[in-house]
């Protein structure tokens, strides 16, 4: 049996139910919907890839779930627990739902370790010694050894990447929320984060949600990939990944991948050419 | 593995030089990491070490050949790499952040290896930071070259970044910097300069004469009245006078911009914090900071009775302007993904404005800092000049009103030199508190 699928391994923290979620922004005159009464249901411990063009308003769903923007109308449910609804527009941000930001959010004047350390030591969670320890071997665990004590501004970007994750996990977190997080790195290192992504996955089963644009990279690391339209965004289509998880980079040769690459590519090509075209009539 | 009588560390000292790494680093250097090196002989066909074996030493061939190839995933242009004599191996210990194999390595005849502990060898390379900093560069770009691994993974360790040198890093970062300073052409050019602005004005003034330069103090009237021990106009290096406007001067801008110091951080943290603060109070402070110093003159005699505390309070008004500008542009340059992160990790509203907004702002609040001690100079001056009865201003203006044009020129020299020692002051300061960011801007510049 294949541990590493959700729901057979005993993971019950960290699902995320969204229902029929609404937003609009107020502008002059009629107001815009960024979001258009999307529903999604992500099990616990599942890796669940959010695909669509630039400013769809996949970014204005993972800020409600996060609690930074309020909702219009719905309801978001993260194990029986109503997040935010149309009462309570707005969920509390909190370490159980952590945020790994499109440019990285590492604090540049902290060092590694005490970035990793923050959650914990400002929760009063754990002793800064204590901290301190388990930061050490988390850091080590992913690879991390050895820059401690380097600023972030020191260490390549890849590497900041690993950081910033093992800094979300140290609080044991029920999801992780990545926001595009390889959008800016070259192919190569994107290929290299991936894989240490996965490994570090692995070993600490939490929910991620991940927003992307690139359908290779969705499809490689999801157990699911939801396609969104654009503006208002809205899943087009939800595909279940078939392909066995622990995966490596041999999985990109699969004929299997290529088939869903294939199923899906049709639909997330037409969404980009619905936002190009948009942007066409805006500008 | 045979370990049958081998080279003796005096013999390797030639590999090492043909070794990419080592090329042209000094005897003594060299020295040491040949007295580090254990060698030892493999057999044709035997495997040196696997890919994922922890990484404990680095390879130096002495002689035969060994094959290199990178274990999966390993995202080299290159998978394999056969080397002879001064093919170095085994250096992914000093690739930051690793501590296992990438690649196994293999015998492919009969050699004769030198193994070299990797923490021993950074260690010795730490002695003499500056060159061991270069030959762990050139193992970055050799790993990078000849082994085709991309620049991400061959990124080498940071000799100051280690435990060993933590203490001493901002000590030994500054006299790398200094180092680096003086053996670029910066600061000949500015020998250079400060003689061409010395010697225009001795030509102007004392060789050509020229129409407009007719009144002014000459070069070596000026020197030679500052050095005189019985100066014609009172004020020399060794007239107690002259120390004495000196200090004036200096306390009343320590008083002023540590006043506008400890009030306008404050008061600018809280204007970028509080959307509803800087509603009330903003308005107000920009229209008040427009205001010229001088213009605040009258109302400064007529506000303090005594002389003395209008003229600080002068030199702290504008200080504290730029001071407090400074810092609200600092809290509100602070990206908005840093509060965020914050927030999901728990930190209270005080906490995110204790370690993400003061820290921060600070980088600006330090550019405000040397703006403000400059304005503050600037200001001091100006009141002197209008009242006052000691100070560098006052000697400056009362020296114009008795014709002693010399010592104008001593006092000039005088606040140029002491303004640029308080700001110099300021400069040091904030590299002390913000080490994170001179290390970043120390990378941006290599």
């Amino acid at each position: 049996m294949d541990m590493h699928q959700p729901g057979a391994a005993a993971l019950t923290r960290g699902r995320i139910l969204i229902e029929d979620v609404v937003k609009t922004y107020p502008t002059e005159g009629a107001a815009v919907m960024a979001v258009d009464h999307c529903s999604l249901e992500i099990e616990a411990g599942e890796i669940c890839m959010i695909v669509g063009p630039s400013g769809c308003g996949k970014t204005t769903l993972l800020n409600a779930i996060a609690g930074f923007h309020a909702i219009t109308s719905g309801r978001i449910v993260m194990d029986g627990e109503t997040l935010c609804s149309a009462e309570k527009p707005k969920a509390e941000p909190g370490p159980d739902r952590i945020v790994v930001f499109q440019n990285g959010a590492l604090f540049p004047w902290k060092n590694n370790l005490e970035n990793v350390i923050f959650g914990p030591v400002m929760q009063g969670k754990l002793a800064r010694k204590q901290a301190i320890d388990k930061g050490r071997a988390m850091m080590a665990d992913a690879g991390l050894a050895g820059v401690e004590r380097n600023y972030p501004g020191e260490v390549s970007s890849g590497m900041r990447r690993r950081v910033e994750i093992v800094r979300a996990l140290m609080n044991d977190p029920k999801a992780l929320l990545l926001d595009e997080p390889y959008r800016a790195l070259d192919s190569l290192t994107k290929s290299v984060m991936h894989e240490a992504l996965l490994e570090i996955y692995y070993k600490n089963k939490v929910t991620i949600f991940f927003i992307t644009h690139d359908l290779e990279e969705a499809i490689f690391l999801g157990h699911k990939v939801a396609i969104m339209t654009t503006r208002p965004c809205r899943p087009k289509k939800v595909l279940t990944v078939d392909i066995a998880h622990p995966r490596d980079y041999s999985v990109l040769t699969t004929k299997r991948f290529r088939e869903l690459i294939e199923e899906t590519s049709e639909a997330v090509h037409e969404e980009a050419l619905k936002a190009f075209q948009a942007g066409e009539r805006e500008g | 593995m045979l370990n049958a009588q081998t080279a003796a560390p005096g013999d390797v000292i030639p590999v090492l030089r043909e070794s990419i790494p080592f090329v042209d680093a000094s005897g003594a250097l060299l020295q040491r990491v040949a007295a580090l090196g254990r060698p030892r002989r493999y057999a044709a066909g035997e495997r040196i070490y696997n890919a994922g074996d922890e990484a404990d030493d680095i390879y130096v061939v002495v002689s035969g050949r060994v094959e290199h190839v990178f274990g999966p995933g390993i995202s080299a242009q290159e998978s394999l790499k056969r080397m002879g004599r001064g093919g170095v191996f085994g250096w992914a210990g000093l690739v930051l952040g690793q501590t296992r194999r990438f690649a196994s390595a293999t015998a492919l005849e009969p050699s004769e290896i030198l193994c070299i502990g990797t923490e021993d060898l950074v260690r010795a390379l730490e002695v003499e930071p500056l060159e061991g900093g270069a030959v762990m560069d050139r193992f970055a770009t050799m790993i990078q070259r000849e082994f085709t691994m991309p620049a991400l993974l061959a990124k080498v360790r940071r000799l100051s970044g280690t435990p060993l040198t933590e203490e001493m890093s901002t000590l030994s970062l500054t006299l790398y910097r200094m180092s680096l300073w003086l053996k670029s052409p910066r600061p000949y050019l500015m020998l250079i300069g400060f003689a061409l602005f010395l010697g225009l004005w001795y030509l102007f003034v004392e060789v050509w004469k020229l129409p407009r330069f007719r009144e002014m103090p000459g070069i070596t009237t000026v020197v030679k009245e500052w050095l005189s021990p019985a100066p014609t106009y009172g004020l020399s290096v060794f007239t107690e006078e002259y120390y004495q406007h000196i200090a004036v001067s200096i306390w009343r801008v320590a008083q002023a911009f540590l006043l506008a110091t400890l009030l306008g951080v404050p008061f600018g943290l809280f204007l970028g914090w509080s959307r509803r603060f800087k509603e009330y109070v903003f308005p107000v402070f920009e229209l008040l900071r427009p205001i010229p110093v001088l213009a605040w003159v009258p109302l400064a005699i007529v506000m303090f009775i005594a002389t003395e505390s209008a003229v600080v309070f002068l030199a702290f008004l504008a200080s504290f302007f730029a001071t407090a500008l400074n810092t609200m542009l600092g809290v509100e340059s602070i990206d908005e993904s840093y509060v965020r992160a914050a927030n999901c990790l728990g930190a209270s509203r005080w906490q995110v404005f204790r370690h993400v907004i003061v820290p921060g702002a600070l980088p600006f609040v330090f550019t405000g800092l040397q703006i403000s001690i400059g304005v503050s100079w600037f200001s001091l001056v100006a009141a002197e000049m209008v009242s006052g009865q000691y100070g560098l201003g006052y000697v400056i203006n009362t020296s114009f009103m008795m014709v002693r044009y010399p010592t104008i020129v001593i006092g000039m020299v005088t606040l140029g030199v002491v303004g640029y020692a308080t700001s110099a002051m300021v400069r040091i300061a904030g590299d002390y508190m913000m080490e994170w960011r001179v290390r970043e801007l120390a990378l941006a510049e290599r």
